[in-house]
């Protein structure tokens, strides 16, 4: 079989003011016809450059070595003109973030239509009803209407599958595929898959489908390349490479990856343990009450965040709550830190807690939250001295203030050298980073850490060294964690409980072993059935 | 900060514009010592020179060296700049920084004031509150920052907005941090580099108010060599010699585009994305 895509050799690096910095490395690989190539690797290996590499869209700095050709022709000698032409007709790209990838001011066929017109030449009216057309493909039920929405009108799913239409519709050779289940809701982003699956045996494309998550790409992919800091450290059929990996950059990957089957903590407290904290029907609702709309008699108009969640965790527990992006999973936990005013009740440790004039010093002590990003809940202008040193000024005993090894201990327990405590937050790494929030977390030593997203933003393998790190302190301090996530494959490995948020409403609170095989809500059902089963890889 | 200074350099404009105010602020430093004469002493001889061998840019009514007139005046026009620019640029920040974080039914108040402060133009502003105060240079610098006061707000309030949303302003709210520390030690340093951008931008504008207050007799009263005060008493005289009134407009001039690029070049070196 000849390949449609065929990269050899291919290195680039960028010119920065300190020298080249190397992104590809004697990159080789090649796609056929009907073929899905999968390309894993963490964050900043290459795998985005050499998309845009292929697409012919790099910087100035940029510095090349090697062939790109696509079926015989070199893509790295093209003209301009060359470019121009087989950009969009010949290779089409999908990209990660459907809200960011469409122009927000043009109506979603506008933009469909307009690579018809431009690329097959078709009149207006022809190309609006070829679109039409492709969209109904994408399996978007009222095609003539979504092509006169705006992109703010559709869903994110509505959205990706306008990107995927469009490049499928110039009936391309080869589709690059940037991660475009990632900004997706679970649920979503399975049924994207599905349409993936059906074009592609549908159209024969040759796909290069780019993606962090190795349980997906076995899914997807008939081969798979692994790169890693710009080089393609394996390569091969897609069974061969997860059951019997070579290089030991692959083996660490996958065995990082959460299986459910996998337990990191022991069995959980017995129901005779006391309960820390009781969520009693509290509700969260977005937005100012406008006084005029009542004396006019208007609705409210308020957005709901939470409706009448009530739950508990008891002591040294690790209580998992999982739902899709605005199912009000972040608005609890901004609610029992006290940054949402919140209807209802919270019962701390047995002390109601009616609204924010109630959290007072023990309960902001006892009660500490871990941010999803630690770009931005780092402060960048303080030094990680000074970040850590804000608990201890609160919170610490007199002689842990008086201790100028304290920040040194926290950084320790933490796994960090203590000589971190002079740096900048940029100075660090994203997992660095997170290590420290943790550790600002615990300077308190708190009785609930409520953890929100903490890894989503982290690689795989700096995930795994994370959790690892919380269930270990978990285990020294007896720390009961509100464990909030998206993915449920991570939250069994860890929680004794799950709570399963659906639309502001707790809608299935379970306890861990019964979700397989247990009495589960239908939406619980369908969130287990959506994730890619890891257990593929190993098949 | 050597990183700073070589991004501002990197750009015509900021290296343009850090050679003027270098200049100027060696001017400020030393003016007094290198005036070839003193700039009041009256030489009823010598009235309305052109520039010569003696005095290199003419003298004025009172035969006074206009040189050394503006060597001296330097450090009164600009450093009063400078003081009302710095000045109207805390009192601003602090009230952007702070308006945005309180948020709500707060921040609608603070900043219709502000907006209704802002409706009436700077100079309006600056003559009543210096009528109301009474005339000297130092209410004149008052006066300025007080009119600064509402356009710096609402730059830091924007910035400040963005700043508010993110997640350590949250973690120290959780973590139960008093207003003023999140305020101070977490939102204002975080605002810091849009306000020197546009502090830079606003001490040609303080000049030239300044010059303008001093012009209407507002500001420095006569015989001080403030610049806008020159122009103000050689306008009479311009007829008689046109360098008078050239050159202390020249020197505002200078100092106004001095300012006004290093602003601009400042705007790229902090933006890292240019």
């Amino acid at each position: 079989m000849t390949p449609i895509l065929d990269i050899a050799g291919y290195g680039l690096d960028y010119a920065t003011p300190a020298g080249f910095t190397r992104a590809l490395d004697q990159v080789t690989l090649s796609v056929a016809r009907g073929e899905v190539l999968g390309l894993v690797g963490e964050s900043g290996s290459g795998k985005t450059s050499l998309a845009w590499a292929i697409m012919r869209h790099l910087p100035e700095s940029a510095r090349e070595a090697g062939r790109i050709s696509l079926v015989d022709k070199d893509l790295t000698s093209a003209s301009r003109a060359e470019i121009d032409a087989f950009r969009g007709r010949r290779i089409g790209m999908v990209f990660q973030d459907p809200s960011t990838s469409l122009n927000p001011t043009l109506p979603l066929g506008e933009q469909l239509a307009e690579v018809l017109e431009h690329h097959r030449g078709l009149t207006r009216r022809q190309a609006w009803a070829e679109g039409e057309a492709m969209l109904a493909r994408v399996g978007l039920k009222r095609p003539a209407q979504m092509m006169r929405r705006y992109p703010h009108e559709a869903s994110g799913g509505e959205k990706q599958r306008v990107v995927i239409a469009t490049a499928f519709a110039c009936q391309p050779e080869c589709i690059i595929f940037d991660e475009p289940t990632t900004a997706l809701d679970v649920i979503t982003a399975r049924q994207i898959l599905d349409l993936f699956g059906e074009l592609q045996a549908e159209t024969g494309v040759a796909s290069l489908y780019i993606s962090h998550d190795l349980a997906l790409v076995s899914r997807v992919a008939n081969r798979v390349a692994v790169i890693h800091r710009g080089r393609i450290v394996e390569q091969g059929r897609v069974q061969d490479v997860f059951a019997t990996p070579q290089d030991a950059y692959t083996r660490n990957l996958l065995a990082a990856v959460p299986r459910p089957d996998h337990r990191l903590v022991d069995v959980g407290p017995g129901t005779g343990t006391k309960t820390l904290v009781e969520v009693d029907k509290v509700s969260v609702r977005y937005g100012r009450k406008p006084f005029l709309s009542k004396l006019l008699g208007r609705e409210n108009t308020q957005f709901t965040g939470n409706r009448e969640v009530s739950l508990c965790v008891r002591e040294g527990e690790i209580l998992g709550i999982v739902g899709e992006s605005g199912s009000g999973k972040s608005t609890l936990a901004k609610a029992l830190t006290g940054l949402n005013p919140f209807e209802g009740e919270i019962r701390f440790a047995g002390r109601p807690i009616g609204g924010l004039k109630d959290m007072d010093r023990t309960y902001r002590r006892d009660v500490q939250i871990i941010f999803q990003h630690p770009d931005s809940s780092l402060n960048p202008r303080q030094r990680i001295r000074e970040i850590l040193s804000r608990p201890l000024a609160l919170y610490g005993t007199p002689e842990q203030r008086e201790d100028k090894n304290a920040i040194g201990a926290l950084l320790e327990q933490v796994r960090l050298p203590a000589a971190y405590a002079d740096r900048y937050p940029h100075q660090l790494s994203g997992g660095e980073k997170q290590r420290v929030a943790i550790a600002r977390a615990f300077a308190s030593r708190p009785k609930l850490v409520i953890c929100d997203e903490i890894t989503s933003a982290l690689d795989v393998s700096v995930q795994a060294s994370v959790i690892e790190l919380l269930v270990d302190l978990q285990k020294r301090f007896g720390t009961a964690y509100l464990f909030i996530t998206h993915d449920l494959n991570l939250v069994r490995q860890i929680a004794h409980r799950i709570a399963v948020m659906y639309r502001g409403d707790l809608v299935d609170l379970v306890d861990v072993a019964d979700l397989s095989g247990g009495a589960i809500h239908a939406y619980t059902r369908s969130l287990i059935d959506a994730v890619p089963a890891p257990a593929a890889i190993r098949a | 900060m050597i990183e700073l200074l070589h991004r501002v350099l990197r750009s015509p404009q900021g290296a343009l514009g850090l050679v003027l105010v270098g200049l100027i602020l060696l001017v400020v430093i030393v003016g007094p010592w290198i005036a070839p004469y003193d700039p009041e002493s009256l030489a009823p001889l010598q009235r309305y020179k052109p520039p010569s061998a003696q005095f290199w840019l003419g003298t004025d009514q009172y035969g006074r060296d206009i040189l050394s007139r503006l060597l001296h005046g330097a450090r009164a026009t600009v450093v009063l700049a400078v003081f009302a620019t710095a000045l109207g640029t805390l009192a601003g920040a602090l009230i952007g920084t702070i308006s945005a974080f309180r948020g709500g039914r707060s921040d609608e108040a603070i900043m219709r004031t502000v907006d209704a402060v802002m409706a009436i133009p700077s100079l309006l502003l600056a003559l009543l509150i210096v009528n109301l105060l009474g005339k000297s240079s130092l209410n004149a610098l008052l006066a300025i920052a007080i009119a600064f006061t509402p356009g710096m707000a609402r730059v830091t309030r924007s910035v400040a907005l963005a700043v508010r949303k993110q997640d350590y302003v949250n973690a120290a709210i959780a973590r139960g941090e008093s207003a003023g520390f999140i305020v101070w030690r977490e939102m204002l340093p975080n605002v810091v580099a849009p306000i020197i951008v546009e502090m830079t931008i606003r001490v040609a504008f303080a000049v030239m108010l300044f010059a303008t207050l001093s012009f209407l007799g507002l500001g420095a009263q006569p015989p001080a060599s403030e610049w806008g005060l020159m122009v103000a008493e050689a306008r009479r005289f311009m007829h008689l010699s046109p360098w008078m009134i050239l050159w202390p407009s020249l020197a505002v001039a200078f100092v106004a585009i001095g300012f006004n690029l290093l602003g601009d070049g400042l705007r790229d070196a902090l933006n890292p994305r240019t």
